[in-house]
């Protein structure tokens, strides 16, 4: 055995940092677990990120772990690495509540593909995470399981709809956690929460086993620290599944080889329109010293107009809506107390929207898709933005439940993020600054079809340049 | 704008899903800026006629190479 790392260090290790470290014989999959539980005992009481922690389980798992690396039997990508994930992903037999009351009970009859890649590799799942109820709110309330808290705040949002995911990861409770984002329910709580998310390309991963929003723009995604974390993560969960027809055939690249940290050749467009419109100051103010952090990895940065951008944005709002309502359309008739109040205001105005224009999004995806690509990523690698474009607002200020007033606040949250969703793109956030509150800020980098390597290989750079995904919040 | 009475009663007919609270009546008035966007886009968008698969433009709008 090398080097024992010191145990008060071991749960603000990242994930790829905590696998090396197992796999090297440095630490022991025990004491990653118990790292992390402790944590999770001392500080969940503010954050609210848990609703199921499987204990013993996750020390029965890590000790056959330890068991086996002491035998010498081979160890997978990912092995004694503690994780938990949202309460959408189902485990067959487990309770899978989807951050509701509805399926409070419910127990799927089903394992989630990502969750069995996951545990082939090692993983250990330690439970399920607190999210926005049924996946369908930005911002992290949940009136079933209670609010998630943002960690560098109590009184802030996480960001939703991986609420727990995001929290969590920052708390470094556990060194990842699946999400999901159909409109940005990945990038957004890594951004409030500090943390790194990356959304892969529509079908790069599969959803089999795993609660649908809307089945056009769902995706499976990770909340890590690090680039590199999202990167080792991916090459674990993507790739085609049978359980999943939807899911693609692309070949599933080495993600973590195309680390480098040079951005040398690559550039980067910076969308004038849209991303930026009504953006608070400190928010810019983090973006173009990003902006500047990737200049410095060899980077050329260069500002362009995307003009089919409004476009795109209404039609994401129409495909989701439309999709979310139809999923809930025997729940809303039947059990519409059940619900939140603000989710069950959202779902409603779905029924309003005429199939005609539902249609035609649909019909328009793959052209408008050509021509984003035409107009913002011919000639440049990546596309950057702002993932959210104001400072991080508070739960009261984006509570409808108790002030159907704080509507448009609420909705505005996933401007930046809903657009990505429509065209099917990969986009990662990355940590890159705090607002005058000290609450973080978070920029988006968004590349081609399948591109996740450049995306991952800028965000490591920006990673190497920076040290923004280094702090963790003090609780 | 306050949601039509005429929409509330379609969503009652089509589905049998009746507002469910007050905000709800925000939701649905909240649509106007929705409906304020696409008619903006009115005559720029429409129907594609040619078959266009979004797998296919996935497909076909990768990295040159790979």
């Amino acid at each position: 055995m090398n080097a024992p790392v010191a145990a008060a260090d071991l749960a603000l290790l990242s994930m790829t940092e905590a696998a090396d470290a197992f796999a090297a014989g440095e630490v022991t999959a025990t004491a990653l677990a118990e790292a992390c539980l402790a944590r999770i005992a001392a500080q969940d009481g503010v954050v609210n990120s848990v609703i199921r922690l499987d204990r013993e389980a996750a020390l029965e798992a890590a000790a056959v772990a330890d068991a086996a690396r002491r035998a010498g039997r081979p160890l997978g990508r990912l092995a004694g690495v503690p994780m938990m994930h949202k309460d959408m992903y189902y485990r067959a037999g487990r309770v899978s509540s989807c951050g509701s009351r509805i399926r409070r009970d419910f127990r799927p009859a089903v394992t989630a593909t990502v969750l069995e890649r996951l545990d082939a590799a090692g993983a250990i799942d330690m439970g399920t995470l607190n999210m926005a109820e049924f996946a369908q709110n930005p911002t992290g309330h949940n009136r079933h399981f209670g609010d998630c808290h943002n960690p560098w705040s109590p009184a802030y949002c996480t960001g939703g709809s991986s609420s727990g995911s995001g929290a969590g990861v920052a708390a470094r409770f556990f060194y990842a956690a699946l999400g999901s984002d159909t409109g940005g329910s990945i990038r957004l709580p890594a951004t409030l929460c500090g943390v790194t998310g990356l959304k892969p390309t529509q079908t790069r991963v599969s959803r089999a086993g795993v609660m649908p929003l809307s089945f056009s723009c769902d995706n499976v995604g990770p909340l890590v620290r690090t680039a590199r974390d999202a990167a080792r993560f991916l090459g674990v969960t993507a790739g085609h599944d049978p359980r999943d027809p939807t899911s693609a055939r692309e070949a599933v690249p080495d993600y973590e080889a195309a680390l480098t940290g040079d951005m040398r050749g690559m550039r980067v467009a910076v969308c004038e329109t849209w991303f930026l419109e009504g953006a608070d100051a400190p928010v810019v103010a983090a973006f173009e010293a990003a902006l500047d952090a990737l200049r410095a990895r060899g980077a050329v940065v260069t500002r362009i107009a995307v003009p089919s951008l409004r476009a795109i944005n209404a039609y994401t709002a129409l495909i989701s809506r439309v999709e979310g309502a139809a999923i809930h359309a025997n729940w809303m008739r039947e059990h519409p107390g059940d619900y939140a109040i603000h989710l069950s205001a959202r779902l409603y105005g779905g029924y309003a929207f005429p199939a005609h224009l539902y249609v035609e999004a649909l019909s328009r995806r793959g052209s408008l898709l050509r021509q984003f690509v035409a107009e913002a990523l011919t000639g440049h690698d990546l596309v950057a933005t702002p993932t959210l474009r104001t400072r991080v607002p508070t739960l009261a200020e984006t509570d409808i439940d108790a002030d159907p007033a704080n509507w448009s606040r609420f909705m505005a949250v996933s401007a930046n993020t809903r657009p990505f969703n429509y065209l099917g793109l990969p986009a990662v956030s990355v940590p890159c600054g705090f607002d005058d509150r000290g609450l973080p800020v978070g920029l988006q980098l968004a590349g081609r079809p399948f591109a996740e390597a450049t995306v991952l290989r800028a965000a490591d750079a920006f990673q190497q340049e920076t040290s923004w995904h280094r702090k963790a919040p003090a609780l | 704008m306050e949601p039509d009475q005429v929409t509330m009663e379609a969503i009652a007919r089509w589905g049998g899903i009746v507002l469910p609270n007050e905000a709800a009546r925000i939701g649905l008035a909240d649509n106007a800026a929705l409906i304020a966007e696409l008619e903006a886009l009115r005559g720029t968008m429409g129907f594609e006629e040619e078959p266009s698969g979004f797998e296919a433009a996935l497909r076909d709008c990768r990295e040159p190479g790979q």
